[in-house]
């Protein structure tokens, strides 16, 4: 043995250790104290979340680790902190739900925090194997997740369906690794890099698609997308509302650090197929929604038309393309957060109501609830001044400087069909007779929908920060 | 030409030689090992099992042979003929194939390659695909709740005999069977009494004793052996995953059994009594060719397996698995955990003696 | 010929003449052994009466389990084996690699225990 195998610095991944750790000693709590432990667990799977953000915010524990396959820069600790929030407040949101629906297991936390593990390790890969390995952690606990109310049947099979899809989704990527890997004979992104400084091949570029094609599906965009509504609408309300928010956000993060980290020198190749996906996505979205009865069905769509919107930033490239994208992120994390806290609170009876027209009449029986609930779907629609407004500006404006016209034109003619079926539900709420009320809202769901309308409705006030951080963070890629 | 000859041709007619030579063997000895067999059990029983064909019964496996080639052979007729057929070959080849690497004696071995553990690890994972097609193939309910039983229960105990032979491992710090045995000529015995010559104490049975126990009763349970012979306990399953066979192909299922208890009786030799080290390195023992001592010991294993046949009542379904899973595999997984830590602390093994 | 080459095509070998051996035992009473099957010989057995349905029937979903089992443990042993045989030029840092790799899937043993997947009754 010429050299010893040495302690890599584990400094960059203190948060991951924790949750690692974290995420087995609860496991174990539970499995030793049973089903009654849940409330407990949920609370300490929580709080295991916020320091996790917490330590992400104080450390500086920027840095290269296992032999660069894992890295900490301001770009992963935006996307890490973004990611955690958005776990922590799926689980917080299902405990009500959970105590309603009688599908209290300690597993459910304990499994989000798995998955979120994996997405932070997904944030921080600077390898394709670090990459996969990330990617399956996630994935394969959030196949649990979509299938853990056993007894019901569409959350079976809209976990099955997950899986199946899924599994072929991380085929297509591991293969499209192995070309890749066959045509430069590395796996490191910065050793890829100094390998197509030499020059591209053909076979190259067919991995390069078949990556984006695997990480596609796991951001639901166009092609890759039929699974979304179905599982979206089979997987429990708590479970749909943590799938469209942290796994997108990872799996964006990880796009782009594959696409700007490894495939820098092909950018023309990539950009194709990024500015193809985002088309297909925005108008996927746009048109297919309008026709949807079930609100989760809706949101689906709603969140494809909204990954293409993101792609559009990621197609331009440039610096303030990301940048762009990772404003669009966090306001994307707010708006589905609130949404969903909405759709949470739809009850009657103890029962979960998931059509859009028991919305009717809400401005009369919870007139604030309405009130927030208006202001994220307009924001959804892209209305100023609201959030969702600066965030489609940031990403069209990114592509109109790198010239890509044609992706912003049918960017904003996608946005306005998709108006078009937000401005239904506002028009639903406000303008058609009431025909019941719905339980009243639980505290914690007020609370984010309470947090998520004043960030939509006040954007312009703490814009000035988010869009620094956000391009301070998307410098550290360049 | 000439080159190709002398490179290709010769050698290979020599590695065809050697195994024929070893199978042919092998059979032959698994012939009279069935005839022991019978008899330990009947003299335990206190009978006088097998004493007709030949001198003492001696010609009885072969009168047995000749039986069921001339046995009308039976296809079910809602059997899925091809994998019905090529389970039995199945189960019969990959129970033959872990002997090609098996060690008799110092050098005599088809192919004594380097990870030869791990070979015969890979194969013996795979007998269990003849039992699971033979149940599956006969499409009857016998078999296949046979089949599925002993696919579970063979595979449940493959797990602690892979972490048994990973204590081995450690010990020893190679795969490779030759290694392995060389690596039981120092040991407890010469380290602790001083000019003493290698001797049984040497061996792995002494130093990883628990392993040795586990082992010999996880090989009982892999290879279907009493008391864990669950999968064809009669008085429930009548004859397990083999109900639909008749003739050469159940011969086959028989044989391959029986190959595959040899193999196990030949690695618990290899691994634990020292292969075909004389029990004490003097005079005469050590006059005796090492093939003989490895063909005795592997008929001591042997007879072992045929005594606890013998004297031991069947084990319940659910008292197996709990002691699969819930005994050995903690039992072992820790005593990896140990092996290891100890070795690094002493710094003892883990280099193989002939490099 | 080259070692490693040599020592893997005597496997070859090995196994051809083992599979001769097979397929010879296997075809012998098909050409040798009388033959007179009927309708009831060759249904399947089912202790005197004919089979009610397919034999291929829902099973106990206890075997997918112990199969699921099987194969995260058979995959950790076949981590231990390059471990096991490096283990002594590794170190004590290879050591504790290896350890809190068992102690991971050790929580999961554990888990699946107090779950009660281990229960055959």
């Amino acid at each position: 043995m010429t050299e010893m195998a040495t302690l890599p610095s584990l400094a960059p991944l203190t948060v991951e250790l924790l949750l690692a750790v974290g995420a087995m000693v609860l496991l174990m709590f539970g499995v030793f104290t049973g089903e009654r432990s849940a409330p407990t667990i949920t609370g300490i799977a929580v709080a295991l979340l916020a320091v996790a953000v917490l330590m992400l915010a104080v450390m500086d524990n920027n840095g290269l680790t296992f032999d660069g396959a894992f890295i900490m820069d301001p770009f992963a600790r935006f996307m890490k902190i973004l990611t955690l929030i958005g776990s922590g407040v799926a689980i917080a949101m299902s405990v009500g739900y959970a105590r309603a629906e009688k599908f209290e297991r300690f597993e459910y936390p304990i499994l989000i925090v798995l998955a979120t593990l994996g997405m932070l390790m997904m944030i921080s890969a600077n390898d394709m194997i670090s990459l996969y390995l990330g990617l399956e952690l996630q994935s394969l606990a959030l196949y649990v997740v979509a299938a853990i109310h056993r007894d019901s049947v569409r959350s079976t099979e809209a976990g099955l369906k997950y899986f199946v899809l899924g599994a072929l989704a991380s085929g297509i990527l591991l293969y499209g690794i192995s070309l890749v890997y066959g045509f430069t004979g590395q796996t490191g992104y910065d050793a890829i890099v100094a390998a197509l400084a030499e020059g591209r091949s053909t076979g190259l570029v067919i991995g390069l698609v078949f990556v984006l094609a695997g990480l596609a599906f796991k951001i639901s965009a166009v092609p890759f997308h039929m699974w979304t509504p179905d599982v979206y609408e089979g997987a429990p309300t708590p479970v749909t509302a943590f799938f469209a928010a942290a796994p997108k956000l990872a799996a964006m993060a990880l796009i782009i650090r594959v696409v700007i980290g490894a495939f820098e020198p092909v950018t023309a190749d990539w950009q194709q197929v990024i500015a193809f996906v985002a088309i297909a996505s925005m108008v996927l979205g746009a048109f297919a929604a309008i026709g949807q009865t079930n609100i989760k069905r809706l949101m689906a769509y709603s969140s494809i038309g909204h990954m293409g919107f993101a792609l559009v930033g990621l197609a331009a490239g440039s610096k303030v393309g990301i940048q762009g994208v990772m404003v669009y992120l966090v306001i994307y994390l707010a708006m589905t957060l609130g949404a969903f806290a909405c759709i949470l609170a739809m009850r009657r009876h103890d029962q979960m109501v998931e059509d859009i027209d028991a919305l009717a009449g809400l401005s009369r029986t919870q007139p604030l609830v309405a009130f927030c609930l208006a202001a994220i779907l307009f924001s959804l629609a892209g209305i100023p001044p609201l959030a969702g407004f600066f965030a489609k500006y940031y990403v069209f404006l990114a592509a109109i400087e790198k010239g890509l016209y044609v992706l912003a034109v049918i960017g904003v003619i996608a946005s306005v069909v998709g108006a078009f079926y937000y401005l239904r539900i506002v028009k639903i709420m406000y303008f058609d007779e009431p025909d019941g009320e719905f339980d009243p809202m639980p505290m914690e769901l007020s609370a984010v929908l309470g947090i998520s309308g004043v960030f939509v409705i006040g954007f312009l006030v703490f814009a000035a920060p988010i869009i620094a951080a956000a391009g301070a963070a998307a410098a550290s890629l360049f | 030409m000439d080159g190709f000859i002398s490179t290709y041709l010769i050698p290979g007619l020599i590695m065809a030689g050697k195994s024929v030579l070893l199978l042919a063997t092998l059979l032959t000895l698994i012939a009279y090992l069935l005839y022991a067999d019978r008899k330990v059990w009947a003299a335990v029983q206190m009978r006088r099992g097998p004493n007709v064909v030949g001198p003492w019964g001696l010609l009885q496996s072969f009168a047995d042979f000749l039986k069921f080639i001339f046995k009308e052979p039976i296809i079910p007729s809602a059997a899925d003929k091809t994998v019905f057929l090529l389970a039995p070959l199945a189960s019969t080849v990959l129970a033959l194939a872990a002997w090609a690497v098996i060690p008799v004696n110092e050098g005599w071995a088809v192919a004594d390659i380097n990870v030869g553990v791990l070979y015969v690890f890979a194969i013996s994972s795979l007998e269990v695909y003849g039992v699971i097609m033979g149940g599956w193939a006969s499409n009857s309910k016998y078999p296949f709740l046979g089949a599925l039983r002993s696919a579970a229960q063979m595979v449940s105990y493959e797990v602690s005999v892979g972490f048994v032979i990973i204590t081995v491992l450690l010990v020893v710090g190679s795969l490779n069977f030759t290694d392995i045995v060389l690596a039981q000529t120092e040991g407890l015995g010469t380290m602790l009494i001083p000019g003493m010559p290698n001797s049984f104490l040497d061996w792995h049975w002494l130093v990883l004793f628990p392993m040795f126990v586990i082992f010999f009763i996880s090989a009982l349970a892999e290879t279907n052996r009493p008391p864990f012979d669950l999968p064809e306990a009669e008085s429930e399953l009548v004859a397990g995953f083999m109900v639909e066979y008749a003739s050469t192909p159940y011969l086959l299922f028989m044989l391959g059994e029986y190959v595959a208890i040899t193999l196990m009786c030949a690695l618990t030799t290899l691994l634990f009594l020292g292969g075909w080290l004389p029990p004490v390195d003097i005079a005469p023992f050590n006059w005796v060719p090492g093939v003989v001592w490895f063909v005795l010991k592997v008929c001591f294993v042997f007879f072992m397996f045929a005594m606890v046949k013998a004297i031991v009542p069947r084990y319940r379904y659910d008292q197996l698995m709990r002691l699969g899973w819930k005994v050995f595999l903690p039992l072992s997984l820790a005593a990896v955990a140990i092996v290891a830590f100890i070795l690094q602390l002493t710094g003892w093994g883990g280099v193989p003696v002939a490099g | 010929m080259d070692a490693l080459l040599q020592s893997y095509l005597a496997i070859i070998v090995f196994l051809a003449i083992a599979l001769v051996i097979g397929l010879g035992l296997l075809v012998a009473p098909f050409i040798v052994a009388y033959k007179a099957p009927d309708v009831e010989k060759l249904s399947a057995y089912e202790c005197g009466f004919n089979a009610f349905d397919d034999a291929r029937m829902k099973f106990d979903v206890r075997f997918y389990l112990v199969a699921i089992l099987f194969i995260i443990f058979d995959l950790e042993v076949a981590f231990l084996f390059p471990w096991a045989v490096a283990a002594k030029s590794l170190g004590w840092f290879g050591f504790w690699s290896m350890m809190i790799f068992l102690a991971v899937l050790t929580i999961g043993f554990v888990y699946e225990w107090k779950k009660g997947a281990l229960e055959w009754d």
